[in-house]
């Protein structure tokens, strides 16, 4: 019974960025895009104008990436585009001049990952100095590229590739 | 301390205190504000401070300084009583009442506070015998004739705070007095005093009323009377033998009706009283103020009753009167504003108060004139209210009025079989006419027209918290609908015509709209004006149509109103019921286009008028028109479609004496109509969950039709037949657009009606290829998909996401789904699931919303299925459940959760967690099951010994829970709340699995019943109480010394003991403390006479010592020695009273 267009074995390859969804069906804690920004959705409620009017939502998103935040407010009609967000677990393996080496499940290692930076860079250094096993998740949205989010499960980091800047990625946290 | 120091000193300290205190904040530091607030704390709590204290009053100049030395007096008076002379008690008052006579231009928050100090010291006198206070009412008397305005209000400040003390009970801890001390104070007072105040009051009012022009001073005096009468009006007369429990209950509740004892006769039965609140009004009506007070007399007056009336003659020569005062108090009368409320009181007052047969007692012309007025002024109010309501005013007199008044007529017609038969027809249609009127645009109705006749039309911002006019208004609509059905024979086919007619010019609007896109394909020119008032008409008529057709009880079968089934029989011999069943059948054609429509029945006429509206809806969606069209007006039709659904549709005769022919001939069981209207409900489902998939209010109004539709057998057999049902299951199932656009909560809904539509009467093979459209793919569209050898992979992508939340909503729609002929099958489809469910928890352990999700699943499937299930299926449910808190539990180990400063909702796994264990709880109390009845023949009882219990299972997650529950999270209240109702229901059911927990954990449990026995709020204090008692009940059982459980008890006998002995506590709380302790005592004796001998041992004072030794040995002396014992615990619960209100206040002296 399972349905022909639903294909969850397809990899990367043609995956498109986004995909169209009603407005009324993103959920809170839901992904959208928002001034085009992948956006972890933090706050979502409707309001009319007049009593005869048709329903608006009024969305507050956080940038997955920069933190940021931001708003949209549409008819609950409109189609928005919703992200193709990605996220794999690896092993930290080791740290070589501020890039992570990470164990995929298929037995290889990526290393083109930077070490974010700040006091998430710092705690995972000195977690992996002292030999904890550390686990990395690394979130993808598509074009906008990679990030990580780390749980040794004490800790989340996230890490961008492309955009150089490593954060610590609350909103996917929570 | 400060009788060491001289009274000088004392002053300048007090003094210098004072001006740190009233410094503005810039000027002085916290730390010396701190002390200064110390030396006052520590001054009135000084040990006998009166030498002291009349001193200050005597010399010093600073007010808060004087404020602070009543103080000190009143709380030294009631903390010393009993050591204190009689005579020097008398003495005191009479000090403080000359010292507060003698200055006259005291601040008034000095002097209120030394009236406050002398109604105590009478208030604590009253029941001392060996004291007489009574001559305070002579003085007062004395100072009332003196004629002087000044020592009038004095006089009357006097009398108000007498009033107050011995009025309200929330005074009562502030001294220490028990309930009971402070009901016989209010008893006493009540019989006699308050009588002799009112009769004072009287005559000042008399006094008053008298003369022609009152100057600004008198006035003032004027109003002050006013408002003391009205307080003894409001007087919440205490009955005779009332229990202490029932006491404070009853001193809760507001709005007081006027029920004074028999002694009241002579005084409040005589006219002149009621007659001159009448003159007093009349004179003061244009004082909005004052105008208040008369008119709260008046209507405390009015709501006059019980033993104060010898007879029912007695009554309607009261009511008489009283309706007469009234009448020619309101005609010949423009009602001031300010006045409106008052006089709906005093309507509302006497309609509810006065049984029916003395309201039908009254003389004929009297009564009618009465009805007439009531009907103008309901009328008028509700003008005035439209009027307040395009004017957007904050304060809405007339609504309040209107509303009071609607709710009057609504007592009065409930009951008309008394009255004289069709006496308010008459006034029913007037009411019913005006509030349509009001709520219709021009030129019909009046609606957003400003008094000059302007409209205004303004749109405004509405959210999603605005509650919508069908629950807002909902008061005004049930009244508006019962006048409705009164006057049936007009209101119905006027309601119908108007609707007809709307829907009419709707259909032509939308039409033009259509055309004129077609011409220009600009829709900006689109005038929404014509539009949104026709909607806007439709609305209400929808409004007051659904409730006059029906009503919506919560919980009983809908029964047509017999006013409504009335009506339709009597015409039923005019009506030619073809034309009716092709009315009805045909909403796509204007209903007076039918030959011979006006030979139809009215209700059904008036339900097809929804029809047609439903129609004219549907064709603009399919004509690519939605954007035109009101979803409000989309919510009110299947708002209106579902009431009527519940009590028309398949009408059941068996339910009524008689039944209208053309009803049961339309909607009855078997009827065709039946079938069609069930059919074209569902099509009107459907379509709508396609169309309206974006506004989530109307869809779930329109799904919850659909439960409707299904929830009942015989509803849901018809359903089933429809080929559309299928086609609706099957693309629910299939999670194809546009269901699945809808809502979560709606899908649920949508998923709850599906399951219940599969318990309808079908053949096997049918039943079998139902379950198999609706269940089956979700299971097999999991499984596939969590079988998948990527699945690792995969399962963070949002669309593999999606597809398991929408898995597992649906999950929670099925077990909402869940009923008691039913729950067997459910309750096994979905324990496949949970296995599932609980991998899932790993999976997904870095998803908090989809971890919420799951253990969603859980707390619905135990909520609503572990009271039906037997042993065997329990503890199905208990394993998995544990499983699932073990998953939980290691996921969570060491997981620092992010920003502590976080919102609640972060916690919200936390709160799902401890729902489930209270859940799972619950069984112990509602258990429905019959050993597995529901499941017989499926399995062979199992025999074997329970694997795990409840307890086991809610004991592991306390495990889980208490750690992670920090005093941070403890100031969320919902939090707070659950966590606190699981521990103490885990320590009254299982109190002997308490000493079996791990050391840790029991310590934790421990710690939190004490810090929510003493530092939560009172409601959390009291559940806290109530779990210490099974605990101490468990030790005795066990006569086991030294567990730590045993020592724990001994832990909190010194704190409800301190608790009850030592602090003030809220007296509510008494009997909880008050258990608690004796079962305590019983546990440990030896303890507790340690606790005695120390505190006695610390008291210096010999005359105290005595006293207090003595109310301990007659605390115990009825139960020596303390057993476990019901009658013995209940008298010493009774002699814990008297030794609260005997030492209570004693022992708080510092």
């Amino acid at each position: 019974m399972a349905d022909a267009d639903l294909d969850f074995t397809t990899g990367d390859a043609g995956a498109s960025a986004t995909y169209p969804m009603q407005c009324s069906a993103l959920r809170k804690n839901g992904f959208v895009v928002l001034k085009g920004r992948p956006c972890k959705i933090v706050e979502m409620s409707t309001s009319k104008t007049g009593k005869h009017g048709h329903a608006k939502v009024h969305m507050v998103g956080i940038d997955i990436f920069s933190g940021k935040k931001y708003e949209d407010i549409c008819p609950s009609t409109h189609n928005m585009d919703v992200p193709n967000i990605k996220r794999m677990d690896y092993q930290l393996i080791g740290i070589q001049d501020g890039y992570l080496s990470l164990l995929q499940d298929s037995g290889e290692v990526r290393e083109d990952l930077k070490m974010p930076e700040g006091d998430l860079g710092k705690e995972i250094e000195s977690k992996f100095d002292a030999g904890e096993e550390i686990l990395v998740s690394v979130v993808k949205s598509s074009t906008i590229q990679m990030s990580v989010s780390i749980q040794t499960l004490i800790i989340t980091v996230l890490s961008a590739m492309n955009e150089e800047a490593a954060v610590a990625i609350k909103a996917m946290a929570k | 301390m400060m009788a060491a120091v001289g009274a000088p000193e004392v002053i300048s300290q007090l003094e210098s205190a004072a001006k740190v205190l009233m410094a503005p904040p810039s000027m002085v530091s916290t730390e010396q504000r701190q002390h200064a607030e110390h030396i006052f704390l520590s001054f009135r709590k000084s040990k006998s401070p009166f030498a002291v204290c009349k001193h200050i009053l005597e010399t010093s100049k600073v007010d808060y300084v004087l404020f602070q030395a009543a103080t000190a007096i009143m709380e030294a008076v009631v903390r010393e009583w009993i050591l204190l002379e009689k005579s020097s008690i008398e003495s005191l008052r009479t000090f403080l009442l000359t010292y507060v006579l003698q200055r006259p231009n005291l601040q008034k928050y000095v002097r209120e506070q030394i009236l406050l100090a002398v109604a105590v010291i009478v208030k604590r006198g009253s029941l001392d015998k060996s004291i007489n206070c009574k001559s305070i009412f002579h003085e007062v008397s004395q100072l009332i004739s003196s004629g002087n305005p000044t020592v009038q209000t004095l006089a009357c400040s006097i009398l108000t705070a007498l009033l107050s003390e011995f009025s309200s009970s929330n005074k009562t801890s502030n001294i220490g007095l028990s309930m009971e001390f402070h009901g016989s104070c209010k008893r006493i007072f009540q019989e006699d005093d308050l009588r002799q105040i009112f009769m004072l009051t009287v005559e000042v009012l008399q006094e008053f009323s008298r003369r022609e022009n009152l100057n600004a001073q008198m006035s003032c005096v004027f109003q002050r009377y006013l408002a003391l009468a009205n307080q003894v009006l409001s007087w919440n007369f205490l009955p005779p033998n009332l229990g202490r429990h029932y006491i404070a209950m009853f001193e809760a509740t507001q709005n007081v009706m006027l029920k004074p004892t028999e002694s009241w006769r002579e005084t409040l039965l005589d006219h002149r009283v009621m007659d001159l609140f009448f003159t007093v009004h009349r004179k003061i009506r244009e004082d909005s103020d004052m105008a208040q007070d008369s008119l709260q007399c008046l209507a405390q007056l009015a709501s006059m009753h019980g033993p104060v009336f010898p007879d029912e003659n007695a009554q309607v020569t009261y009511l008489a009167h009283l309706v007469e005062g009234l009448l020619n108090m309101i005609n010949g009368i423009e009602i001031e504003d300010s006045e409106a409320v008052g006089i709906s009181n005093i309507i509302s007052n006497l309609i509810s108060t006065f049984p029916r047969s003395v309201l039908t007692a009254l003389p004929n012309e009297l009564f009618a004139s009465f009805i007439n007025c009531l009907t103008l002024l309901t009328c008028s109010f509700g003008r005035s209210a439209a009027l307040e309501e395009v004017l957007d005013k904050d304060d809405m007199v007339y609504m309040e009025a209107y509303d009071k008044l609607l709710e009057s007529w609504l007592t009065l017609v409930q009951e008309d079989e008394h009255f004289p038969r069709g006496c308010f027809v008459q006034p029913a249609v007037q009411v019913f006419n005006s509030y349509i009127q009001c709520h219709l645009a021009a030129p019909d109705g009046t609606r957003n027209l400003t008094a000059n006749g302007v409209a205004s039309h303004e749109e405004e911002e509405i959210n999603e918290l605005q509650e919508d006019d069908r629950e807002l208004f909902s008061d005004q609509l049930a009244s508006i609908g019962m006048l409705g059905r009164i006057a049936a024979d007009h209101c119905i086919p006027l309601l119908t015509g108007l609707l007809e007619d709307r829907v009419t010019r709707l259909h032509g609007q939308l039409q033009r709209h259509q055309q004129h896109l077609m011409a220009s394909a600009d829709p900006g020119t689109v005038d929404r004006k014509v539009l949104d008032d026709l909607y806007e008409d439709i609305h209400w008529l929808i409004l007051v149509s659904g409730y006059l057709l029906a009503d919506d009880p919560q919980g009983e079968t809908p029964l047509i109103p017999s006013e409504v089934m009335e009506y339709s029989i009597k015409h039923s011999t005019e009506v030619d019921i073809n034309t009716t069943l092709q009315l009805l059948g045909s909403p796509g054609e204007k209903a007076t286009s039918i030959p011979g429509c006006n030979r139809t029945d009215s209700v059904i006429r008036l339900l097809s008028a929804v029809l047609r509206t439903s129609e004219v809806e549907s064709r603009a969606t399919r004509a690519s028109l939605t954007e035109l069209l009101s979803p409000q007006m989309g919510k009110d039709i299947v708002w209106f479609l579902r009431r009527w659904a519940k009590t028309y549709l398949l009408v059941d005769e068996k339910l009524y004496g008689q039944i209208s022919m053309p009803l049961s001939t339309a909607f009855g069981a078997d009827t065709e109509g039946a079938q069609w209207i069930v059919g074209y409900l569902l099509e009107k489902v459907i379509n709508n969950l396609s169309v309206w998939s974006s506004e989530p209010e109307l869809a779930n109004d329109t799904v919850e039709l659909l439960v409707t539709l299904v929830e009942k057998r015989e509803r849901a057999n018809i359903v089933v037949q429809c080929e559309n049902w299928w086609n609706l299951a099957k693309q629910f199932a299939s999670r194809s657009p546009p269901l699945h656009m809808l809502s979560s909560t709606v899908q649920r809904t949508l998923m709850k009606a599906l399951v219940l539509g599969g318990f309808a009467h079908m053949d096997s093979d049918t039943k079998q290829q139902y379950w198999a459209e609706v269940l089956h793919p979700l299971q097999q569209r999991f499984l596939n998909l969590i079988n998948q050898e990527n699945f690792a992979q995969i399962c963070q992508e949002e669309a593999v996401k999606q597809e398991i939340v929408a898995t597992l909503e649906a999950l929670c729609g099925i077990a909402e789904a869940t009923q008691i002929d039913n729950v067997s099958s459910l309750f096994s489809f979905l324990m496949d699931f949970l296995s599932s469910c609980i991998g899932l928890m790993e999976v997904y352990r870095n998803s908090p919303e989809t971890v919420n999700l799951i253990i969603e699943v859980f707390v619905e499937v135990a909520h609503k299925q572990i009271c039906y299930l037997g042993e065997t299926k329990s503890m199905k449910l208990y394993e998995v459940c544990l499983t699932l808190l073990q998953v939980y539990s290691k996921n969570n180990l060491g997981r620092k959760r992010l920003d502590v400063a976080a919102e609640e909702d972060q916690y919200q796994d936390l709160l799902l967690i401890m729902e489930l264990l209270t859940n799972l709880l619950s069984k112990e109390f509602i258990d429905f099951s019959d050993t597995d009845e529901v499941f017989r023949g499926q399995e062979q009882s199992s025999g074997a010994g329970r694997a795990v219990s409840a307890a086991d299972v809610v004991l592991y997650g306390v495990n889980i829970v208490l750690p992670l529950m920090s005093q941070d999270l403890l100031k969320f209240p919902s939090l707070c709340n659950q966590y606190y109702k699981l521990i103490t229901f885990i320590c009254e059911i299982f109190p002997e699995k308490i000493p079996q927990l791990p050391e840790e954990l029991f310590k934790s449990l421990m710690c939190s019943l004490e810090l929510g026995m003493t530092s939560m709020s009172s409601e959390i204090s009291q559940l806290c109480l109530e779990a210490l008692s099974p605990l101490a009940e468990q030790c005795a059982k066990t006569q086991e010394k030294d567990t730590p459980l045993f020592i724990a008890t001994r832990h909190f006998l010194k704190l409800v003991f301190d608790m009850l002995v030592l602090q003030k506590h809220n007296t509510e709380m008494t009997v909880a403390a008050g258990e608690a302790l004796y079962t305590l005592v019983c546990l440990h004796q030896a303890e507790y006479s340690e606790l005695v001998e120390t505190l006695l041992s610390n008291q210096r004072d010999a005359v105290i010592y005595q006293r207090l030794a003595d109310a301990f040995n007659s605390l115990t002396a009825s139960s020596t020695p303390p057993t476990m014992d019901r009658k013995q615990k209940v008298a010493f619960l009774k002699s814990l009273e008297e030794f609260v209100a005997n030492v209570g206040g004693l022992l708080c002296v510092k």
